[in-house]
């Protein structure tokens, strides 16, 4: 996997809170390759059923083609954004 | 199970006591159908009239990546698949949402009672409109309103069909959909449904406790959605009125 991510996009993560209208505001801009593709959104309201995980609030550019599940850790999500970046 | 039916159709076309021996002629199988369960898939051969006795259910599809859209919810009261019948092959899927009763009804008994009472047809023409008539309105839904106004507007649809068939009590209603459910339903994922349920309570419109759906404010939950009945051509809807017009009796030859 190591060797495949050295061919891949740089995904680099950058904390930012997130207006989303709900408790949920803990928020990353998802940056591969010095642009801007998603944002990700820590779900922290009592009323998800996943709570804790990471749901993608936006999506950008490829990324929006494409549905995306909600992530249990900030690393799923990243390792799904260089896939779905990948070619 | 025939007096359901009757008193279903009846809520849009008068029907003469033939009309109503007809109806109670054929005799029709009643399913115990569980949660989750589909009544017939796509690529089906139609057979039987699905009718919707006790329960929940919807009408789907599923995407080639695995998404599921819902393009109805049948509650008691609600024919499936009135004319789908006729179809050679089924181009979406039937599935309980909760444990259903489901009565199902052959489809030449449809095509012979049709053939000889044409007041049970237009009945049956009615349910095919008002059936044609919310999808319109889930268009609508999907295409024009925002995330919380779709979920409101459902909640008052539900609230309304419901009550048609006496499934209300204090504006509480049963609702075994899960949020993915109401998501599939609405063109919304499942984080904008808990965070939309989550601003009507806020708003001191809804609870939603143990499955069961209360409208706390219904005029207020209309007024938020902007919902207008006249799709759902009830009988206490502001329709009823015209259907009453001497001119409409006449051409019937009441």
């Amino acid at each position: 996997m190591a060797d495949r991510d050295n061919v891949e996009s740089l995904v680099v993560l950058q904390p930012i809170s997130v207006d989303t209208a709900s408790p949920d505001h803990v928020g990353m801009l998802v940056i591969a390759n010095g642009l801007l593709v998603a944002v990700l959104v820590r779900l922290d309201a009592p009323e998800h059923e996943r709570r804790g995980s990471w749901y993608m609030e936006v999506r950008l550019g490829r990324l929006a083609k494409v549905r995306p599940p909600v992530f249990d850790t900030l690393e799923n999500a990243t390792r799904w954004v260089r896939q779905r970046l990948r070619g | 199970m025939q007096d359901t039916l009757i008193r279903k159709l009846e809520s849009f076309e008068e029907l003469t006591d033939a009309d109503r021996t007809a109806l109670r002629a054929f005799v029709p199988r009643v399913r115990q159908v569980p949660a989750r369960t589909d009544l017939i898939q796509e690529g089906d051969t139609p057979g039987d009239v699905h009718l919707i006795l006790n329960g929940y259910a919807c009408r789907y599809k599923v995407l080639p990546d695995g998404q599921r859209q819902i393009m109805a919810f049948f509650v008691p009261g609600d024919f499936c698949d009135l004319n789908v019948f006729i179809l050679d092959q089924m181009d979406h899927t039937l599935g309980t949402v909760s444990a259903c009763q489901v009565v199902e009804i052959p489809r030449h008994a449809i095509e012979e009672i049709t053939a000889h009472h044409p007041r049970v047809t237009r009945a049956l023409m009615w349910c095919a409109l008002v059936d044609e008539a919310v999808l319109r309105e889930w268009l609508v839904n999907i295409g024009g309103r925002q995330a919380d106004q779709r979920i409101a507007h459902l909640f008052c649809e539900l609230l309304l069909r419901l009550e048609a068939v006496g499934r209300v009590t204090d504006n509480s209603f049963p609702f075994p959909f899960t949020q993915t459910d109401v998501a599939d339903a609405v063109g919304l994922s499942d984080v904008q449904v808990s965070r939309t349920l989550r601003e009507l309570r806020r708003l001191d419109l809804i609870t939603l406790r143990h499955r069961v759906l209360t409208i706390l404010d219904v005029e207020q939950l209309k007024a938020y959605c902007g919902f207008n009945p006249n799709y759902l051509h009830l009988r206490n809807a502001r329709w009823s009125g015209r259907r009453q017009l001497p001119w409409l009796s006449s051409v019937r030859g009441d």
